[in-house]
């Protein structure tokens, strides 16, 4: 018969049948029934240790005593799921967080964007660390005059009015040049994409590129798509190809849907900047040449900026081109989103490690209740290593399966982000889908958890002596003993929960103080509404008409208090524009006094918005194109140029050399960020610089029926498809939900925060029950004894619980004074607060002393319980 | 003197020279484990005094390595035992340790008996 390995149980069947027949033959030389078997059992020797000797012979030892400690490690966690399963929850939620702000920082820093050869492909920024934007003409002259680059190429975004059998979308898209697609080097997952001839000259090509996930969403993946014909802004186009699948653009977080010849960008949106050196309104693109290194590449730009300059004094002065990496804007939004996620890398960091040490202490205080299982181990024979390998299996397991927890966490915390849609009408969504690397890193940080807290009984275990440890029953805590690593680790953790709960206060008065900010408008009763009418086939004259017909139709609604329009509202789409001095002779770039938000607005327009006029006088109907230039400035424009807020009637130059004179001052606004600092803003009347695409501001009055902004929004949509249906509206809602947008990172970060405070908070009260439960549990025999001599309440409660009340209220104000040193790190990721604040203060000690009078309470209510003669006289 | 006591000893001694012993044994017919171990005993004058445990692992060892084949059967009294054979490689392998075995013994006895100094030098 042929069997690969023999069974143990054959072994031992042979050794039986030995034994017979050695009985046998024992009793054939003449020995007695038992005499024979009892020395055939001797002359053997021992059976056990030959079974086992066979046993060993081909197993590895050391796998076997694994599966062994795992086996017993499962056990242990049965016997009392309620600790394993806090145990990992706390770890997985720890380990979830730092996987989770991982992935991000991956995803949308530390990964180039999804092109072949990313580290070939370069932007150009103004300045260092500035923002990426040129005009037309620049990137055109580094292209034909560079030779380190295989292609320049550029692109703009924009919206566009998308039709599609008949129904009008409107669509984010980039007008891109002949060269962009060769610098990005995509190959196209159906048809073709853009070429050089297909930008050759305004009008060369009609065609039209969609990306892969517009083509899935918009078109159904058709796979006839290529050649169908659509209209863009009323301009018939014909669709050549689909991107492949997994290109997003040349931004980290933005994802256009169509691409169409930069050509044609006058016949697109209505006003022409293509050829004007001083709009700066093109993102450039280019792929260096294998094999020449960046230096290289810096010093030729150099020499091309120079040499623009050169050639146009006028305008290019002080040019200058600076490498950055495509994807977040060259530095301008890598930097502060590399601050905010190194931030709360940060702070994901100490949440874990005030799990660790939350998960250390109940390891250690559990193995301080096995100390006589330890002991009696110890006593046969195992090696005290064999028992912290125990131990630290143990751990492992833990860790591990908070680890695999923390997987499916993050898996779905990172797919629901993917798919959300902030609050804005810039197509923004962060693709951080889950990568395999994510289980890697959440692998690799389970290990190093369960390493920290599973070493922490090691020194018990080393120090146990087993025969002091059988005989005290496993009671070891005596009065006055010095410092366990138990307190330790509890003074640890409160200190770092008191960091995250400082971090969650701070976010938490940022926002507010965001909140109520002053923003130089009043958003609430008021709607906004934004539209464009070059789309809809407009000349600039009609433009002007209907949006004046408009502003009357709208003021006549039951309900509306105000209305007016402007270019662009303040915390929208900015635009700039230089400001000289009133003296100046050279208009060259260098030589202005400043960059000025610039809005041109219609009459009625700051009653409308609620922007005080402080001096002066608004806008008027007779402010027209043929009248003499006139402006409203902000109060910081006016102190910016004549050091005073008193500039009615003064005068200064635009860029093209016109005198304007000032007729009024408007009060303090943000119009960029809600925290910036007071900057420069100037309005100009509208008919001086008609603007096809418009926002309309109307005030309501919430009173009257009809009234309310969101009820609001609906009528006026309304109305402006009752003046022609085919004007696409791109936003039309509640001024406060438009600029919910700004509000966005101040509002993330406190929800960040705050999650992260409340898990810490969480963190410090089950760690504080936890460790005065145990105190308490363990020195009932001592605390029955003072009982009984006579103590009173407040004597008990302070023997049994006094030392933690110290290490809790120096964990405490360890822990504040880390949060105000780590204050600046916390400003990085909110601002207008800092952990300085006396409020801020106030609210972590009154919170840390609140958790931590929940946490001790049952113990206290036990240690006051107490009933001596019950309890001395059991053991 | 029973060689019971000290089973490492007695291991490192006979790791090598059990098996030959077990070959040899087996080389006059299939025999049983006990068998095996009461020849060994009886032919070596009771200077072998094996230990079962190790006859044992040995004779698994030996049939891990297909130097023996084994077969459950029954025996004369018929009782069930274990019956070992050798097998052709196993024939090969006890030539080869056998006259191994003599190599290793000459040359101990000549080292032994050369007391009487260099000079005697005998072929």
């Amino acid at each position: 018969m042929f069997w690969r390995k023999r069974s143990a149980e054959d072994f031992s069947e042979e050794i039986k049948a030995h034994l017979e027949l050695e009985t046998d033959e024992l009793k054939r030389e003449g020995l007695g029934e038992d005499e024979a078997r009892w020395k055939a059992r001797r002359v053997f020797g021992s059976v056990r240790a030959a079974q086992e000797r066979f046993y060993l012979k081909d197993r590895l030892v050391w796998l076997d005593n694994l599966l062994h400690d795992v086996q017993f490690a499962l056990r242990q966690m049965g016997r009392s799921p309620g600790f394993a399963i806090t145990a990992v929850s706390i770890l997985a939620l720890g380990i979830a967080a730092n996987v989770i702000v991982f992935g991000v920082l991956q995803t949308i820093i530390l990964q180039p964007i999804d092109v072949p050869q990313p580290d070939r492909v370069v932007t150009f920024s103004q300045r260092n660390h500035g923002y990426p934007a040129f005009s037309y003409p620049e990137v055109r002259d580094v292209r034909d005059g560079s030779t380190v680059f295989s292609a320049v190429g550029a692109e703009s975004m924009s919206v566009f009015g998308l039709e599609v059998n008949g129904s009008t979308q409107p669509v984010w898209g980039e007008e891109v040049s002949g060269q962009y697609f060769e610098a990005v080097a995509i190959q196209p997952s159906l048809g073709r994409l853009l070429t050089r001839a297909d930008d050759d000259h305004p009008g060369a090509s009609q065609a039209a590129v969609l990306s892969w996930p517009a083509w899935k969403s918009r078109f159904g993946a058709d796979p006839n798509v290529v050649g169908k014909t659509v209209r863009i802004n009323k301009h018939s186009y014909t669709i050549v190809g689909v991107t492949q699948e997994g290109f997003n653009g040349t931004w980290k977080f933005l994802q256009p849907e169509l691409f169409v010849p930069m050509a044609n960008q006058a016949s697109l949106d209505g006003v022409n900047w293509l050829e004007n050196r001083l709009d700066k309104h093109v993102f450039p693109i280019a792929r260096i040449k294998d094999g020449i290194a960046q230096p290289q590449v810096q010093a030729e730009l150099n020499t091309i900026a120079a040499r623009i300059a050169r050639q146009n004094p006028r305008e290019e002065d002080g040019l200058h081109f600076w490498l950055a990496p495509p994807g977040l804007a060259g530095d301008f939004i890598a930097r502060p989103a590399r601050r905010f996620l190194a931030g709360t890398m940060l702070l994901a960091g100490i949440v874990l490690l005030a799990a660790c040490a939350n998960l250390g202490g109940l390891f250690a205080a559990r193995t301080a209740d096995r100390t006589r299982e330890i002991a009696i181990r110890l006593a046969v024979g195992s090696s005290r290593w064999r028992v912290v390998r125990q131990i630290l299996i143990e751990a492992f397991l833990i860790s591990m399966l908070g680890g695999a927890c923390a997987c499916g966490l993050s898996w779905l915390a990172l797919t629901g982000l993917a798919r959300w849609h902030p609050p804005t009408d810039y197509p923004i969504k962060f693709l951080v889908y889950p990568k395999p690397s994510l289980i890697l890193m959440a692998f690799l940080v389970s290990v190093l958890a369960g390493v920290l807290f599973g070493l922490m009984p090691l020194r018990q275990i080393f120090n146990t002596d087993p025969i002091e440890a059988i005989k005290g029953g496993g009671n070891q805590s005596a009065a006055g003993r010095r410092w366990a690593l138990r307190d330790v680790l509890l003074t640890v953790q409160i200190a770092l929960c008191c960091v995250t709960v400082t971090a969650a206060f701070v976010s938490l008065r940022g926002l507010r103080n965001t909140l109520t900010m002053d923003l130089g408008i009043n958003p609430k009763d008021a709607v906004l509404t934004k539209f464009d009418l070059s789309p809809a086939g407009y000349t600039a004259q009609a433009a002007e008409q209907l949006q004046r017909q408009l502003q009357e139709t709208v003021s006549h609604i039951p309900g509306v208090e105000a209305a007016a329009y402007a270019n662009t509202t303040p915390l929208a789409d900015t635009v700039t524009t230089a400001v000289y001095s009133q003296q100046t002779t050279d208009f060259r770039p260098s030589k202005k006094a400043f960059e000025a938000y610039y809005y041109t607005v219609s009459p009625g327009y700051f009653a409308a918005a609620q922007t005080p006029l402080l001096e002066g006088r608004d806008i008027r109907t007779t402010d027209t194109a043929t009248t003499p230039k006139v402006a409203v400035v902000s109060q910081e424009f006016a102190r910016q140029l004549f050091h005073t807020e008193h500039a009615v009637g003064r005068s200064f130059k635009n860029s093209s050399g016109q005198s304007i004179q000032i007729i009024g001052i408007a009060a303090e606004g943000k119009y960029f960020l809600p925290s910036e600092e007071p900057d420069e803003a100037v309005f100009f009347p509208i008919q001086q610089r008609p603007s096809a695409s418009v926002s309309l501001i109307v005030r309501t009055r919430p009173d009257v029926t009809g009234g309310s902004a969101a009820e609001m929004a609906t009528t006026i949509r309304k109305t402006i498809h009752g003046l022609d249906p085919a004007i696409p509206i791109e936003l039309s809602a509640p001024w406060t939900s438009a600029l919910a947008f700004s509000f966005f990172p101040a509002q993330v970060a406190t929800v960040a925060l705050g999650l992260f405070g409340a898990f810490g908070l969480l963190l410090s009260i089950t760690g504080t029950f936890g460790l005065a439960s145990y105190t308490v549990s363990k020195r009932l025999r001592e605390l029955s004894i003072r009982v009984a001599l006579g103590a009173r309440a407040k004597q008990v409660l302070s023997a049994a619980l006094g030392r933690m009340l110290t290490l809790l209220t120096s964990g405490a104000l360890a822990g504040m004074l880390l949060g105000v040193a780590t204050s600046k790190v916390l400003s990085a990721i909110v601002y207008q607060a800092s952990a300085q604040d006396p409020v801020v203060l106030a609210a972590v000690a009154g919170t840390i002393l609140l958790t931590g009078a929940i946490s001790v309470a049952g113990p206290v209510r036990r240690a006051l319980r107490v009933n001596p003669a019950k309890l001395l006289r059991e053991d | 003197m029973t060689t019971q006591e000290n089973n490492d000893d007695r291991i490192a001694l006979l790791q090598g020279t059990l098996d030959v012993l077990i070959l040899k044994t087996l080389l006059m017919g299939p025999c049983h484990g006990q068998g095996v171990a009461r020849l060994i005993q009886r032919q070596s004058e009771e200077v072998f005094l094996v230990d079962h445990g190790s006859l044992y692992l040995a004779l698994q060892r030996l049939e891990d390595r297909k130097w023996i084949s084994a077969k459950w059967g029954v025996s004369e009294n018929n009782r069930k035992a274990r019956f070992y054979s050798l097998t052709a490689k196993g024939r090969e392998q006890l030539v080869a340790k056998t006259s191994e075995w003599r190599r290793l013994t000459r040359a101990m006895g000549l080292i032994l008996d050369a007391s009487k100094g260099p000079q005697n030098e005998e072929a």
